[in-house]
């Protein structure tokens, strides 16, 4: 015995070491588990809530190109087909500050994916 | 009445401070302590948030005759200090502090890779082997435990389990852990260096996905759920921490985030500061057992990176050598700091990697891991 080092010390140091251990490890394997639990529930509640309007309001609201009307949206005034309003918001910036000519004095009728 | 002048100015000086030094001069060596300890805050700006605030305490409980340690007396006086020290002897300080910790850490890198959870619980290896060392010097299984936790890296538990397990010790603990934590850019990479090859340390990691607020939100809830419901005894601790996490992603109480992160931390951790110091007197700092306790934190801080590091190259093995073993020895808590040096050996063994991100996975694994140490302590020497 040195000190007060005894077999028991070891024992205690070692059992500590290994519920450490074992409690990180649980976590570990709990993690992935919880986050695909979460991420799957994020994918249900967001698959009813598509970004689009019902087809019939469209033509409605404000006459669109024939082809908007049949296969895009309308994002006010300009019809979006095959991107969403954050990526034609995007686009209509960057046309204007390339061309150097303000958002207001541009006249945008629709945005397709090429 | 007989008024002399030169009897008033006598007698003011008989009991006075100055006089009281005669009796006791061992509190003049304790006042050059807490002068060094405010140079190194200050000057050196060793954790200066808290060396000052404890070398300043230092100061105060050393100067005779203030009473400010004086528990109640029965006619309503009490000193300031003892009323300071109560939140560290019921460990509310500690736990408060770890609620700003908490508000202003990102569990984002460890939810995005949780195998860090294991290079977290690895890095406690200085904790038990301290422990084992400290019992070897002569210490008693319940301060050498206080004494073991030094090696956690992380402040507020150091302070809490001395305070559980070991009151007397309290001052050299605090102080050991905080200083140390402050040296730790110069303490670690000599040791991760020794311990890992260049074309280990050269490893670039993959980049880490993308982590959803609600992962975030939800994470702070599990892990108070299981580890509380486990070990009780961690409850002070995980469950600030948690609480201060989930204040920060749950988006709805940014003001109490923002109060935890700033406000209440700043002035928790001046009474802390203050209280730990105010312990620190001339019979319980200035004996042998605190060289002792300063050596020994050293030693177990070197051996929470060995044991960082090691399982890091575990890691590296079994990964096919994807995960870099530097990010192990971020596996000790001192939050961020032990990432950051992780971060600037990768750096240097090539320029072109960035270890940061996922350095911290391991680093706020080691917060949760060194708080389950300190409970695992507490249980089994708690009494």
């Amino acid at each position: 015995m040195i000190g007060n080092l005894t077999g028991e010390s070891f024992l205690i140091a070692l059992s500590g070491m290994v519920i450490v251990f074992l409690m990180l490890a649980i976590l570990c394997l709990f993690i992935p588990v919880i986050s695909k639990c979460v991420r799957f529930f994020e994918k249900r509640r967001q698959k009813p809530e598509p970004v689009r309007p019902a087809p019939a309001a469209v033509p409605q609201a404000d006459p669109a190109p024939a082809a908007a009307q049949q296969a895009g949206v309308w994002g006010g005034e300009v019809a979006l087909i095959g991107v969403d309003e954050k990526t034609a918001a995007c686009v209509m910036a960057i046309v204007s500050h390339e061309t150097g000519i303000p958002l207001s004095e541009l006249n945008f009728k629709q945005i397709k994916v090429l | 009445m007989e008024f002399s002048f030169f009897g008033t100015l006598q007698k003011i000086l008989a009991e006075s401070g100055f006089a009281a030094f005669a009796e006791d001069p061992r509190s003049l060596i304790m006042i050059l302590v807490a002068c060094v300890l405010l140079y190194l805050g200050i000057v050196k700006k060793f954790e200066p948030l808290l060396l000052v605030p404890i070398a300043f305490g230092v100061l105060m409980a050393n100067f005779p005759l203030t009473g400010m340690l004086d528990g109640p007396d029965g006619n309503g006086n009490v000193g300031m200090l003892w009323v300071f020290y109560q939140g560290v002897q019921y460990a509310v300080y500690p736990s408060v502090i770890f609620l700003g910790i908490g508000a202003m850490t990102d569990f984002g890198p460890l939810i995005a890779r949780p195998s860090s959870m294991l290079l977290g619980a690895a890095a406690q290896f200085g904790i038990f082997s301290a422990f084992l060392l400290a019992l070897a010097l002569g210490f008693p299984d319940a301060v050498a435990a206080a004494i073991g936790v030094i090696g956690g890296a992380d402040g507020p538990t150091a302070i809490l389990t001395a305070s559980k397990l070991a009151a007397d010790y309290l001052p050299p603990i605090a102080i050991a852990a905080y200083s140390y934590m402050a040296l730790i850019p110069l303490i670690q990479p000599p040791i991760m260096r020794a311990l890992t090859t260049k074309k280990e340390r050269e490893v670039k990691m993959e980049q880490l996905r993308p982590v959803s607020k609600a992962e975030k939100i939800v994470f702070p809830i599990v892990v108070a759920i299981f580890v509380i419901l486990l070990l009780p005894e961690t409850a002070p601790l995980i469950g600030m921490l948690m609480l201060g996490n989930l204040f920060r992603e749950c988006g709805v109480v940014d003001r109490l985030s923002d109060t935890a992160q700033n406000a209440l931390c700043n002035i928790v951790t001046i009474f802390l500061g203050l209280s730990v110091g105010c312990k620190a007197t001339a019979a319980t700092f200035l004996t042998w057992d605190t060289i002792k306790i300063i050596i020994l934190g050293l030693l177990a801080f070197m051996l929470s990176t060995v044991g960082g590091v090691l399982f890091g190259k575990v890691m590296y093995k079994i990964s096919g050598g994807k995960i870099n073993p530097l990010i192990g020895s971020a596996g000790v808590s001192a939050v961020p700091m032990a990432a950051r040096v992780s971060q600037v050996e990768g750096q240097k063994a090539n320029p072109a990697n960035f270890l940061l991100m996922h350095a911290m996975g391991p680093n706020v694994a080691g917060v949760i891991g060194s708080a389950i140490a300190a409970g695992f302590l507490i249980k089994v020497f708690g009494g």
